[in-house]
Formats: C-alpha cells, sequence, structure tokens
C-alpha cells in the first residue's frame, strides 16, 4: 500500500481508511446513509463487526502499520451497546491506546472515535469526512517512512 | 556417552543476565556439561571471534545469542551465529522481541546520544565516543531482521527450569515441547470477575494476598504473556510486567492485546483511565516494543530519517 502512495504525488494522492463498525448501530447508520443519497467521500473501507467491544487494539494499530492512513471506529453509544457494555471496553481501550500512540509518534488526528446510531446517518457521514480532512492535514503515512 | 554436542553462545547487547540463568540450573549442570562442547562463549571459555570465524559453516549444532544487536559487532556476530549454527536460538527477551533495550527505540539515536554521552549528568564536557568501538545502529530492530531464528526462547531471564527442558530436550534430539498457556493459568489467585473501579499503582493501598491483582486494580499483564515463568511473580505478590511476551503464535502484539484485555476489565470513563494509567507505552510494550506494530512503525520511520 505505502509504495502505491508514494507513486502518486500529493495532489492525486487520497487517503485510505478503514473503518471498524458495529452490527447494531454505525454498519446500519453507514448502509441508511447510503440508502439516504448522503454524499461523504468514499475513501472509508468498512469492516462490519458485531460489536465495537470486539475490536482489538491491535486490529487499529495493525492497520496503520500495514499502510492505512488512518483509522475508524464507530459504534453505540455509550449505554446504547445491543450487548449492554461492549462499547465501554472499548471506549476505555481507546484512551488508552491512543496515549500510546500519541506517545510513539504518531499524528492522533489519523485516528477516530465516534458513536452514531442506526438513524444517524448524518453523524456516521460527517464523522467520515471530518477522519478524512484530518488525515489529509497529515498527509499519507508512508511518507515518512518509505 | 554419545559424544559432546558443539555448542556456541553469542553475546548481543544485553545485561547477560540470561546466561547467567543458564549458570542457575545448578547441580543439573553436572548432566548438561558433560554433553555439551563449548565452541565459542566470550564470558566463560577462551575464544575469540577469529576462531568462531574460522569454523566450518554449520559446523556447531546449537547456537544461543543472548541480547539484542545494537552495535555493528553485535550485527556482525549475529549473522556469523547464523552461519556457523544448524540451529539457533534466540536466548531471552531481548532476543526475541527486543527487550528492555528496545525502549531505546522510544527516542531517536541522537536523543540516546545526548542523554548517554553529551549531556550525561556525572560527565563534563561529553562527547560520542568514536576510536576502537563498534559503530551504533541508528535504531533496534529485532534479531529476526537480520537472520532466521529456529527457537525462541523468551523470558527475562528465561527460568532455570525452562532452560534445562529446552537444553535437554534439544541434547537428545526431541522436539521442545513447551505449553501455550498464559500466566493466568499458573496463578493461584482467586477470580471474582468483577469490572476494576479504578487503576491502582503498586505504591497504593495493600493488595489481598488471595485475590487476582487485575481485579483488585493493579495492572497485571498475566493474561496476554506466555506463562512460561509458571507464575513466579504473580504467586509472590508482584504483577506481572509481560517479560515473557505474547504466549504463542509469539508474533501478536503483546502490548495491544494488554490494553484490550484491560480495557475488557476497566470500561472506565476515558479520562479517568488515561489518568491512571501512567506511560501505557512503557507499561505494556516494555519487553517487545521492537516487534510490535508501533515499534515497527517507528523503525520504519527511523530508517527513513537516514536515507
Amino acid at each position: 500500500m505505502t509504495t502505491s502512495s508514494k507513486a502518486k504525488t500529493d495532489s492525486e494522492w487520497e487517503p485510505r481508511i478503514v473503518a471498524f463498525c458495529c452490527n447494531w448501530c454505525s454498519y446500519a447508520g453507514a448502509d441508511l446513509a447510503g440508502t439516504s443519497r448522503i454524499q461523504y467521500p468514499p475513501n472509508a473501507r468498512i469492516i462490519r463487526v458485531n460489536c465495537t467491544g470486539r475490536i482489538d487494539t491491535e486490529f487499529i494499530l495493525s492497520a496503520l502499520d500495514q499502510g492505512a492512513d488512518g483509522v475508524l471506529v464507530s459504534g453505540c453509544h455509550p449505554g446504547d451497546c445491543h450487548y449492554t457494555s461492549g462499547n465501554l471496553k472499548l471506549r476505555a481501550r481507546w484512551a488508552v491506546m491512543a496515549e500510546a500512540v500519541k506517545q510513539a509518534g504518531i499524528d492522533p488526528r489519523r485516528i477516530r472515535l465516534q458513536w452514531a446510531s442506526a438513524s444517524e446517518a448524518q453523524i456516521f457521514a460527517d464523522g467520515v469526512t471530518k477522519l478524512i480532512e484530518q488525515v489529509k492535514e497529515v498527509g499519507p503515512i508512508g511518507r515518512s517512512w518509505v | 556417552m554419545a559424544d559432546p554436542v558443539p555448542v556456541a553462545m553469542g553475546q548481543g547487547s544485553s545485561c547477560w543476565g540470561c546466561f547467567q540463568s543458564l549458570v542457575d540450573i545448578h547441580l543439573r549442570l553436572a548432566e548438561v556439561l558433560p554433553a555439551i562442547e563449548i565452541k565459542y562463549w566470550q564470558a566463560v571459555a577462551d575464544f575469540k571471534l577469529h576462531h568462531l570465524e574460522s569454523y566450518e559453516d554449520k559446523s556447531i549444532v546449537v547456537g544461543f545469542f543472548e541480547g539484542m544487536a545494537r552495535t555493528e559487532e553485535d550485527i556482525h556476530l549475529l549473522k556469523l551465529m547464523r552461519e556457523k549454527c544448524q540451529i539457533l536460538i534466540a536466548f531471552g527477551s531481548c532476543s526475541c522481541f527486543g527487550g528492555i533495550p528496545g525502549l531505546a527505540n522510544f527516542s531517536d539515536i541522537e536523543e540516546c546520544y545526548d542523554v548517554k554521552f553529551r549531556n550525561n549528568k556525572t560527565v563534563e564536557g561529553g562527547e560520542v565516543p568514536s576510536e576502537n568501538l563498534p559503530g551504533i545502529a541508528s535504531v533496534v530492530k529485532p534479531n529476526s531482521d537480520f537472520v532466521d531464528i529456529d527457537i525462541y526462547l523468551p523470558g527475562c531471564p528465561p527460568t532455570p527450569d525452562l532452560i534445562y527442558t529446552a537444553v535437554s530436550a534439544l541434547l537428545s534430539g526431541q522436539p521442545i515441547d513447551l505449553p501455550p498457556h498464559t500466566v493466568c493459568h499458573y496463578c493461584d489467585r482467586e477470580k471474582k470477575d468483577t469490572p476494576i473501579e479504578e487503576v491502582l499503582r503498586p505504591y497504593q493501598g495493600i493488595a489481598d494476598p488471595d485475590r487476582c491483582l487485575l481485579e483488585q486494580g493493579y495492572i497485571c499483564v498475566g493474561s496476554s504473556t506466555w506463562g512460561l515463568c509458571e507464575g513466579q511473580c504473580v504467586n509472590m505478590g508482584s504483577t506481572c510486567r509481560g517479560c515473557f511476551g505474547p504466549p504463542p503464535p509469539i508474533t501478536q502484539d503483546h502490548g495491544a492485546a494488554s490494553i484490550s484485555m484491560l480495557g475488557s476489565y476497566a470500561p472506565m470513563e476515558p479520562e479517568k483511565i488515561v489518568e491512571e494509567v501512567k506511560d501505557p507505552l512503557g507499561t505494556f510494550w516494555r519487553f517487545d516494543y521492537p516487534t510490535s506494530h508501533l515499534g515497527r512503525m517507528r523503525i520504519k520511520r527511523e530508517e527513513a530519517k537516514e536515507k
């Protein structure tokens, strides 16, 4: 991935985002964004997980290590988890991981955690747009490596 | 008795504690020593590097490499060990994952020089030595990036029992069969599945000797750590810091797994957990930063700087 983004000039470069969405809220929200014809950038590759509580910190770090320019995690609002507390577990993980990411010298603008319910298609689309804007400010992740 | 097996012990940048632990097998040395013929071991036998260089390739059956490869000499020795040995064992956590010396990757080489040489508190007018010393690599890379490793024996240090089990299996030509359990498997403390209300640092409060330390709020990474130590620390009242690295397959990201585990135990408010967990990078990646995802990204960045 890094080689292909290197070959392009900055004006041609489009960020590649990995988006983890929980099945019950954000994936349905993303679906609704599509059926409602809400416009948002096509850079995010959505991976559906049953619950954000299933997201191991390693998924996020591994995505960055393999050349994803940004990672989005989108789940149910705290308190609304289909499995009662999965998103709270992710929220705690995320807080610690985000600190570690900063310490390791990776720009924290590359990662974003958001809550979007099944009816909040606009919030989901806005979140993706926001992350892509942030990542565009930082530039390709491979730039500093290769 | 069969002919003694030729072995070589290579020492990179490390504290040399892993070979100390090898000597700690005590009376069982009487069994092991006659079965081996030491062909190279800087600290113990009077062989020089040129002796090792003069052996035929693959003429040594087992090679143990301790420590990571920070200086050019270490890298040379590591590659040489690979050439001369049929089986190369990464001995200890530094050799497997980068270990404590791998924490140097938190800073770049210039920052390391500043602390160690230029602005060293006990030295005046310090400068980076350049004469009669091997060059220093700009970043700590795991040994497995330089050579293929056949067997990983982690631990800081590997316990004498583990060493004895592994060495006696090797010498008798048996496969080394290590149990894949984590530290929790060996921990005698009681678990009650209660979420953590507060994360404590080791000096805070007095821990209940019979209950799971993590459930009491002390960060113990035993559940994501390979339990080859058989739970020595946790059973003695100290939290597990993860010196054996991740359980098999040991290519997992140990620190990431530990954070995931902590999040499941402590679903607290983000501001509170950030306040209470000090230095996440140093806590969760203490022994395996260079082989982790964050560490890999750091290595790529430092290498890019060089170009």
